[in-house]
């Protein structure tokens, strides 16, 4: 069955083979440099999420694509979509802020190096739910700043689903990357 | 690919910034408990309001919806900037763009100190969030209260 690619892989020699993983490998160490790149550029940890749940529908469905940025000097208002992760849980959430209170800044001889250090205190919604999301802060009154992953500015539809499908059968998972690697393996310049 | 660029950036050139108005008819202040701490007083704040704004014009080929809300921005006793939406609407169709609403709060309005007293008069505005099929989320304000609106003392429930 593999008899052909076995012959050229042995006629290509161990350095072909060698340097056929270090392409691999370089575009994979590029890929996450890209990602973490663009984490630094938005300030966030993940640049990219997609949608897991229905709770922001008709906006969002489950496996459509979205950009966030973070930017540290900006203060979120309501009607701005979030998203957030509340420390315990695994799954960052994907909703729009209903309520918003600005701390003052405490005016005691010193100043605040950005807004960030300013408190404010946030309060979420899903677009399809009845109710605020109280019950999702696991015993928290309200949601802050450093329970935000970012803010979203752009949107991508349908995208996601890869990832979501890649997830629901790990085997596809294990099948592409397989593939990709016997690809790059395989393949002659 | 390119199109899908081509589409999301043309939202950057069909802009539009509808105006349209607001106003409060009647703002109420009752007692009531809160939804998580049932033994808490917490005052709750009824308000009336009528919006109109044709906000057809942000509507292009390119926007799948239009998310609306109406916040109440004050200030508290002690200088709390506060945002809260008491209302919002999706609205998926150009023809149901032409708003006319005679709207009450959807949501609880309450305070960060419980009490509504001490608190600065009140502006409201009608804002909105574009949706596109693909590509970037807009923001705009429809409309604000040409005056603040104070908040008046709590009623007791008889």
């Amino acid at each position: 069955m593999f008899a052909d690619e076995l012959k050229t892989l042995r006629r290509l020699g161990v350095r072909h083979v060698l340097l056929q993983i270090l392409n691999f490998v370089s575009v994979l160490a590029s890929g996450l440099m890209i990602w973490k790149g663009l984490g630094l550029i938005t300030n966030t940890e993940s640049p990219i999420v997609v949608v897991l749940s229905g709770s922001m529908e008709p906006a969002f469905y489950r496996g459509d694509l979205l950009f966030l940025t973070n930017p540290s000097d900006a203060r979120y208002q309501t009607g701005d979509i979030t998203v957030y992760k509340i420390p315990g849980a695994d799954i960052p959430i994907v909703h729009r802020v209903l309520e918003t209170h600005d701390y003052p800044p405490n005016n005691k001889g010193a100043v605040a190096a950005s807004p960030l250090v300013q408190r404010q205190l946030l309060l979420t919604k899903g677009d399809n739910n009845a109710i605020d999301d109280i019950e999702l802060y696991q015993g928290l009154e309200w949601l802050e700043r450093k329970h935000i992953v970012g803010k979203v500015r752009g949107f991508l539809p349908y995208v996601g689903y890869v990832t979501i499908a890649m997830n629901d059968f790990p085997q596809l998972k294990y099948a592409l990357l397989g593939g990709l690697g016997l690809l790059a393996l395989i393949q002659r310049e | 690919m390119v199109l899908l660029a081509a589409i999301s950036l043309s939202s950057y050139i069909l802009t539009a910034n509808p105006k349209g108005e607001i106003a409060v008819s009647s703002i109420q202040v009752f007692p009531g408990n809160a939804r998580r701490y049932s033994n808490k007083d917490q005052d709750f704040a009824f308000v009336h309001f009528n919006a109109t704004a044709d906000l057809s014009p942000l509507f292009n080929w390119n926007t799948k919806q239009l998310f609306l809300w109406v916040s109440a921005e004050y200030e508290n006793k002690r200088g709390v900037k506060n945002e809260v939406v008491i209302w919002d609407r999706i609205v998926r169709r150009k023809e149901d763009a032409r708003l006319s609403i005679l709207g009450r709060n959807k949501y609880a309005f309450r305070e960060l100190s419980a009490s509504f007293k001490g608190a600065a008069p009140a502006h409201y505005t009608l804002k909105y969030n574009v949706m596109p099929y693909v590509g970037v989320l807009t923001y705009g304000e429809a409309a604000r209260t040409t005056d603040s609106v104070p908040f008046p003392d709590r009623q007791e429930l008889s």
